[in-house]
């Protein structure tokens, strides 16, 4: 095919899901309309394998001129989005056969997915904030789709976060896109160091990516969002939409170019969000929660990858281990997420297998030898220096716990019906995305890293991922069986708490902020001699051919007297 | 030929109204046939002259009154942009109206009167001269009271008390300042900027601060804003044609005429009332907003949100850049576009379903789907959310601002978002995710439906004027053309 007839693969991405959504409300198809889901992200998925880099789709009519364009880092991104609403949409269709309001999930569904391939493909800064106002708004009916107080409590917190997030990334677009007297994603990045407020802007977009990547602690949403949502919502919550605020890290932060301090800024920030996902996540007894708190701790290794690529003279490829990292977790996240379904719809006799790759998949997120995991663990040790370098190491320690805890909670909610089997609908979406999870990134590690495929099989780098993951087992067991620790109860959402009362307070006084209003009209309401006299007239002129009469006398009147002025 | 044009332009809404004043009440067919003829007619007329003005031609009638004095229509750019709303507002409006006040009574009345406000409009967008723009700025102001009282009960005509209180005053101040202008400067066209050389800057700032003030008043800059959510006691028609361009988008209208056309954003800029109006309109904007969130009653809601959203227009021409002035420019039509659906949609909840109270809203998707779409989707074009209308507005007022060397307007913009979020989310929210109450009616509520696809029509145009503001001749296009010509002539 030739390159402008594949070219059309990149505005099919978005469309084909704006179409289905329609379709979806619309027409002799609303009935199926669950049967959409897994189909619509197809074009994504061709755009990522078969498009070459480098390509772009320009439609000048659209907003302010869409441009579309794909670079390596946002392939990489599209092909794990892709991967994985595909593979969710085919769980949806199973999980929510049952209930209410299928038209309407896909609806939004659809919508979402629109918004989160377009963040990836957008080459113009209106088309990806376009895209990204598109994903936060319409992520928000998945997540209250169960109309359940708890859904809509964490719907409302992840809105008025949204909302936030966006606002703060128009004003850093603004900022961003006049210093740089363009649209085009790739000169405004290159203008932001040299912009009139650098600091600003770059604060302004941190913020608002941060929102929708968890960063702490502007995380508060996840925890509530996740358990709320419909599983296979979760799974593309985790999985893919929370990518969206990676992605515009990475797109718009300069590289090599950043000022100093934030550099180290947003790498501490980056190690805070690990620990602290980690250290809340084991407080945790609801597994969509605990992974939730994992997905939290995973993002803080992701901004902090990106973090060291603002300083001077970043590690080469640093930008693309990170995407590589996040692909990986995409795919991992996705199967954990989907696996809580399968769990549930399990019984003992066939739970164990399900375990047992469960296990193998979560771990891979701590970075076990031979896993998707371990390959991504190691695309991203060159970026670092020395001390974050052992954070990052150590953080697999934590990793693993949260894990284990992860695996413990969700066993615990195996059916207790002896014969029940996940059916087919889940069990292979899930298992496929397992499968992804685990190989997908050994067919591209030489791609993003350029190193060999025996590079991660040297005994050091197998030994430098095996100790973080069997020392986190050796602490989970001494905690868990020797000095028998109960975790602390933190409500899920942790900071939401006073904050919500907070903010509560701000809304309550707004709300009482005295009316300003000149005295005009308001004395007129009580009628005395003049008033009645005015009231007869007025009745009187209700009737309208006196108005007419009056329109017609004061017309002249004007005219006359602006003659008489010359 | 040239002066064909703003003649039949004029003519079609005028002279409706006039016949429609002698019409019998119940020749009902008659009389909307006529409105819906006349609103159709204008709108193929505007087509041609839209190109004709893309490709260059001009369009200009003068009338001699009596001698030294002539009113001057004239169509250019800007005044399409306006009469193009305004005409295209009017047939849906006047569609709405018809299902709307189906067995009121006093309907000739009403559409005659409605007609002529129509005419007044026309006349303001067409008006080459300062004189005409006046004339014209008082025909409105008397063909809309009759239709803010339309009701005759006590409410309204308090409201019309208060309505033509502020707009008199309004006007005496304008007419003040024109008079001074023309004293000092002979008659002012919208040609080029004034000459202004033998003025004091005192006199050049007093008479700016009159004719602004004085237009001020229909646009609803605080502190003059106070008639306007009391005038929101008219029918919905009424309250959707006032918000959406017939009196306030006048003041805004006349204030981006005087600010490019008569003083000239250089002189403005150079006498230091950029800055302040600005201030005006950005405190205007947050307390629009503010007391927006604190009203329960949808319409009064929807009215100080007209406070706030009118206010971005004149923002825009106050910040003395070009993109900002495109912003503004924008923003006059997307703003009629996204009130008009909302109060088309706010009178239909309220006729069909009982629906007045942001409390009551709970469950009104499920009863009026179509209409809480269409509604839904002018807020959110509202708050500024891409691809939607208002987010164009917002990026140009946003970006030029920063351009002019005035980036605190961007906190206002964050600000004023934010805000728009608080008071229009919930609503969609209820609307949406709440239950309806026990025993809620909701068959047949979609009925008739020539009330209820005006808003399905004008919030496509939200969308379409968001999704293809790329084409010359969405709004955003036009705006740019209008601006482009006037900066590089």
């Amino acid at each position: 095919m030739s390159a402008d007839l594949l070219a059309l693969l990149l505005p099919l991405a978005i469309a084909v899901p704006l179409v289905a959504g329609l379709l979806s409300l619309l027409g002799p198809l609303r009935p199926h309309a669950l049967s959409l889901l897994p189909l619509a992200p197809v074009p994504g998925l061709l755009a990522a394998l078969l498009v070459p880099r480098h390509t772009s789709f320009e439609a000048p009519d659209l907003l302010i001129g869409v441009r579309l364009a794909l670079d390596d880092n946002g392939a990489m991104f599209l092909a794990m989005a892709s991967l994985l609403w595909i593979a969710a949409g085919f769980y949806a269709r199973s999980y929510l056969r049952r209930s209410d309001h299928q038209p309407r999930f896909a609806a939004f569904w659809c919508l979402t997915l629109a918004g989160n391939l377009g963040v990836f493909l957008a080459g113009d800064v209106a088309t990806f904030y376009a895209a990204f106002a598109c994903v936060s708004l319409a992520a928000y009916p998945l997540i209250a789709h169960e109309r359940s107080a708890e859904a809509l409590r964490a719907g409302r917190v992840y809105i008025v976060l949204a909302v936030v997030g966006e606002t703060c990334l128009l004003l850093g677009f603004m900022m961003a896109a006049t210093s740089a007297g363009s649209l085009l994603v790739p000169e405004i990045r290159q203008a932001l160091p040299g912009a009139p407020h650098p600091n600003l802007t770059i604060a302004l977009l941190l913020a608002g990516f941060g929102i929708k990547a968890g960063l702490v602690p502007l995380h508060l949403w996840l925890p509530l969002a996740h358990p709320a949502a419909p599983t296979p919502a979760s799974a593309a919550l985790s999985g893919a939409i929370v990518k969206a605020g990676i992605y515009g890290l990475i797109q718009f932060l300069p590289e090599g170019a950043g000022p100093a301090l934030w550099s180290d800024v947003i790498v501490a920030a980056g190690l805070v969000t690990a620990y602290s996902g980690v250290a809340v996540g084991l407080t945790q007894s609801h597994p969509k929660v605990v992974l939730a708190y994992s997905t939290i701790s995973q993002m803080g290794v992701i901004v902090a990858v990106i973090g060291t690529s603002l300083g001077h003279d970043p590690a080469p490829g640093t930008l693309a281990s990170a995407s590589f990292y996040a692909l990986h977790h995409g795919l991992a996240k996705g199967a954990l997420f989907l696996g809580v379904g399968v769990i549930a719809a399990s019984g003992p006799k066939v739970v164990r297998s399900v375990m047992i790759v469960m296990a193998l998949v979560g771990l891979g997120v701590a970075g076990l030898p031979l896993t998707g995991g371990a390959l991504a663990k190691l695309a991203i040790k060159g970026s670092f220096a020395a001390l974050p370098l052992h954070l990052v190491t150590l953080s697999a320690v934590g990793t693993t716990l949260l894990v284990l805890r992860f695996l413990i909670v969700v066993r615990a909610t195996a059916a207790a019906e002896p014969e029940a089997r996940p059916e087919a609908g889940l069990l292979w979406p899930w298992l496929a995305t397992a499968a992804f999870a685990l190989a997908v990134p050994w067919l591209l590690f030489a791609a993003a890293t350029g190193e060999a495929l025996s590079y991660p099989l040297k005994p050091e780098n197998l030994w430098s991922a095996l100790w973080p993951v069997l020392a986190g087992g050796i602490l989970a067991i001494v905690a868990a069986r020797v000095m028998r620790l109960e975790p602390p109860n933190v409500p899920e959402g942790d900071l939401v708490v006073p904050l919500g009362r907070l903010t509560d307070g701000l809304v309550r006084l707004v709300a009482t902020l005295p009316p300003l209003r000149l005295p005009i009209g308001g004395g007129w309401k009580r009628p005395g001699m003049v008033g009645d006299g005015l009231l007869k007239v007025e009745s009187a002129l209700t009737r309208w051919p006196a108005a007419g009469l009056v329109l017609l006398l004061f017309m002249l009147g004007a005219a006359a007297t602006s003659g008489g002025l010359r | 030929m040239s002066g064909i044009m703003p003649a039949l332009l004029m003519l079609c809404p005028l002279v409706p109204a006039v016949l429609t004043f002698f019409l019998r009440e119940d020749s009902h067919r008659l009389r909307n046939a006529v409105a819906i003829g006349s609103a159709l007619l204008k709108l193929a007329l505007i087509a041609v002259v839209l190109l004709g003005v893309a490709a260059g031609n001009e369009y200009e009638l003068r009338i001699p009154l009596v001698p030294g004095l002539y009113m001057l229509l004239r169509v250019d750019e800007l005044s399409l942009l306006f009469i193009t709303l305004s005409s295209f507002l009017w047939l849906v409006t006047t569609v709405y109206a018809i299902a709307y006040l189906g067995g009121h009574e006093n309907l000739s009345r009403f559409f005659g009167f409605f007609n002529l406000c129509v005419a007044a409009t026309t006349g303001i967008a067409l008006s080459g001269s300062l004189v005409t723009f006046f004339f014209f700025y008082e025909l409105l102001t008397l063909s809309t009271w009759p239709l803010v009282v339309h009701n005759g009960d006590e409410k309204s005509l308090s409201a019309g008390r208060t309505y033509l209180a502020y707009t008199m005053g309004g006007s005496a101040a304008l007419l003040l300042g024109i008079v001074w202008a023309e004293g000092v400067a002979g008659p002012v066209e919208f040609i080029a900027p004034l000459d202004f050389e033998d003025t004091g800057t005192l006199a050049q700032r007093l008479i700016f601060v009159l004719c602004v003030g004085g237009m001020g008043v229909k646009a609803a800059l605080i502190p003059l804003h106070g008639w306007l959510p009391t005038a929101m006691v008219a029918p919905a028609p009424v309250s959707a044609l006032l918000h959406a361009v017939a009196v306030v988008k006048a003041g805004a209208f006349g204030i981006i005429r005087f600010i490019h056309d008569v003083y000239g954003i250089a002189r403005v800029e150079e006498l230091a009332l950029g800055l302040p109006l600005a201030l005006i309109a950005s405190a205007t904007i947050i307390y629009g907003s503010v007391r927006a969130l604190q009203q329960t009653d949808i319409k009064r809601r929807l009215a100080f949100s007209t406070v706030s959203q009118v206010s971005y227009i004149v923002l825009g021409a106050s910040l003395a850049g070009p993109i900002a002035a495109i912003g503004g420019l924008v923003h006059l039509v997307h703003q009629g576009l996204m009130k008009v659906t909302l109060f088309f949609a706010a009178g239909a909840l309220a006729e069909r379903i009982e629906v007045r109270s942001v409390d009551q809203l709970d469950g009104a998707g499920r009863r009026m789907p179509l209409t809480m779409v269409a509604f839904s989707l002018a807020a959110l074009g509202m708050i500024g959310v891409p691809p939607l209308a208002g987010f164009m507005s917002k990026w140009f007022i946003g970006v030029g601002a920063l351009e002019a060397g005035r980036g605190w307007v961007i906190l206002v913009l964050a600000g004023s978002s934010l805000l728009n979020a608080a008071y229009f989310l919930p609503l969609i929210y209820r609307a949406w995710f709440k239950p309806a109450p026990e025993g809620a009616v909701s068959a047949g509520a979609e009925r008739p439906l020539a009330l209820i696809l005006p808003a399905v029509v004008t919030a496509i145009s939200v969308l379409g004027a968001g999704v293809l503001a790329g084409l010359w001749i969405s709004p955003l296009g036009w705006a740019t053309l209008i601006v482009e010509r006037e900066y590089l002539p």
